[in-house]
């Protein structure tokens, strides 16, 4: 089943900024990466999915019910992390979750304070006085008190100690382990490859590709690096499926995709001096996905 | 039912601010009254060396200023001045305050609809207003029967003070309207104080027609007509009433469209 479906969803201010016809799926149960540089849209999607941004065109659901209309309905099952937490600062902690949980008909106390024993959050200080990440913290709880069954969280971990990203971690995968579905998004593509099943790459407003993480990694492309004895022409390498190709005399550097066989066929016919094949991280292919389409 | 005792809480402080400051407004003034309706002649005399103009936009009736409620008419246009600030920093902190304090993402992904959330802040910004005119006429009447020389028609008084509520009323709309109008107001005090105070000079130098008073809600209502009549002008009336209910239309139809954006 999927938890959000994205129609052709296109939002324009003006002349600048903005996405254009963005669709995806994202199936309930799913961690789900939304990668992409500043300002490619991750944001403006994020927001029109809980309807603080009305769409110019297209459309999204969340459940199955249309994310603009029923956003009071839709909203009771989703915990929202922004990327700047800024809360009613004359207040305390306790008493800005309890407002917040006032919202959801529940009783979300002990969950309150289970949260906040994990995290670390002092519940009796007022918000004014935190540091940013005990902020995010209070945001993390206020996100996670109703035990929602989406999750959506826009580059959640900024101003969190490395420690404190490992916990709440640990935290959402143990909420996807109870059944809950997350949307994830980030610039930091480490983060994504620890937590994300399947990733969307987003660029200048458009979606580049939606692919598994695994099969991003690992199947599909291999970097090689080759010293040889002689010179190649450069043309040699030019294959189905090489990218990034680099020469530089005796140097060969570049990324392949497809059946390996017929890569090493081809390294077989020529002398080599060393050969390193290696499983490119997500930064480069992410780099190269991005190389492809400028 | 949370967003209004919330915001209640939220407005408590600046509402019993406001209210002090009516009240030692209303003190302040009155208290010169004995000594004014002591020496009314040689007053009189004074105000009538004023340029007719002058009068009117200051909105002396040279005639009935040596009355309780004359005189109370005259200061009263500071003491609604003031109560217009108070309503129109309401009005525009209502939803400029959630975009302007990024608490905006906070309220808007609640399972409420943005109806329910304006409504209720309306709400709660009403019951302040409400207690600061409760508050200010009861204090008001208490300081008119301390320095009152005479009887006076405490009928007419209240028609008077009410019209504190009314203009309030007018103001805290138009404040709404603007400031969801506005993508992101960043001083809510000088944007108020700039919007009352212009309707302030217009309701000055509109004073001398008929035809442009209509332009400022702090000409609705003639302090001499309350006076003579004991009653208000309809005309006047329904013009506020109909200004309030366009400005809170409005305010609904555009609050439910607009765009939130990060900051």
């Amino acid at each position: 089943m999927n938890i959000i479906e994205i129609n052709e969803l296109t939002k324009t201010y003006g002349k600048s900024r903005g996405i254009t016809d963005i669709s995806f799926q994202v199936k309930e149960g799913e961690i789900f990466g939304f990668i992409g540089p500043n300002g490619a849209g991750k944001s403006t999607t994020i927001r029109t999915l809980l309807s603080l941004i009305h769409p110019t065109s297209g459309s999204a659901k969340i459940f199955g019910k249309d994310c603009i209309e029923s956003a009071p309905e839709i909203a009771k099952e989703v915990g929202y992390l922004p990327s700047e937490v800024f809360y009613y600062d004359n207040m305390k902690v306790m008493d800005l979750l309890k407002y917040s949980s006032s919202f959801y008909n529940k009783d979300c106390t002990k969950r309150i304070k289970e949260l906040a024993e994990v995290l670390n959050l002092d519940l009796t200080k007022k918000i004014d006085d935190l540091s940013l990440g005990n902020k995010k913290k209070v945001g993390i709880i206020q996100g996670l008190l109703h035990e929602p069954k989406l999750i959506i969280l826009d580059e959640p971990t900024s101003g969190l100690d490395p420690l404190m990203q490992q916990k709440f971690f640990e935290l959402l995968q143990a909420e996807n382990k109870k059944g809950a579905t997350i949307l994830f998004s980030s610039h930091i593509l480490s983060e994504v490859q620890r937590l994300c099943d399947r990733v969307a790459i987003i660029k200048e407003g458009k979606i580049v590709q939606v692919e598994k993480i695994s099969t991003l990694k690992e199947n599909n492309h291999k970097k090689f690096k080759l010293e040889m004895k002689s010179s190649v022409d450069q043309s040699y390498f030019e294959l189905e499926g090489v990218s990034n190709l680099e020469v530089n005399q005796n140097h060969v550097s570049f990324l392949f995709r497809g059946n390996i066989n017929t890569v090493m066929k081809k390294i077989a016919n020529i002398q080599i001096a060393n050969l390193w094949i290696e499983e490119p991280d997500l930064e480069e292919i992410f780099m190269h996905y991005y190389e492809k389409e400028a | 039912m949370n967003i209004f005792l919330y915001e209640l809480k939220a407005y408590r402080k600046s509402t019993f601010i406001w209210t002090g400051a009516l009240i030692v407004l209303v003190i302040l003034f009155m208290s010169m009254f004995p000594s004014i309706s002591k020496e009314i002649n040689e007053f009189k005399k004074l105000l009538e060396g004023f340029p007719e103009g002058v009068r009117k936009a200051l909105g002396i009736q040279v005639d009935t200023i040596g009355s309780l409620n004359g005189y109370y008419s005259y200061i009263f246009l500071y003491i609604t001045l003031c109560g217009a600030i108070q309503a129109m920093n309401l009005g525009i902190s209502i939803s400029s305050k959630e975009i302007r304090e990024k608490t905006a993402d906070f309220l808007l992904t609640k399972p409420v609809t943005r109806t329910k959330i304006l409504s209720s802040k309306i709400l709660a910004a009403l019951t302040s207003l409400l207690f600061t005119n409760i508050v200010y006429v009861i204090a008001a009447i208490t300081v008119a029967n301390a320095v009152k020389v005479e009887n006076f028609s405490l009928y007419v008084f209240l028609l008077i003070s009410l019209t504190l509520l009314f203009t309030q009323l007018i103001m805290f709309a138009v404040g709404i309207i603007i400031a969801v109008v506005f993508p992101k107001v960043k001083s809510v005090i000088s944007l108020s104080l700039g919007v009352v105070f212009a309707f302030f000079l217009i309701g000055m130098v509109a004073a001398a027609e008929e035809a442009t008073r209509y332009l400022s809600p702090f000409k609705y209502f003639d302090y001499s007509y309350i006076m003579n009549h004991e009653g208000y002008e309809w005309s006047f009336l329904l013009l506020g009433m109909f200004l309030i209910v366009l400005s809170l239309i409005g305010s609904f139809v555009i609050y439910n469209k607009k765009d939130i954006h990060t900051v």
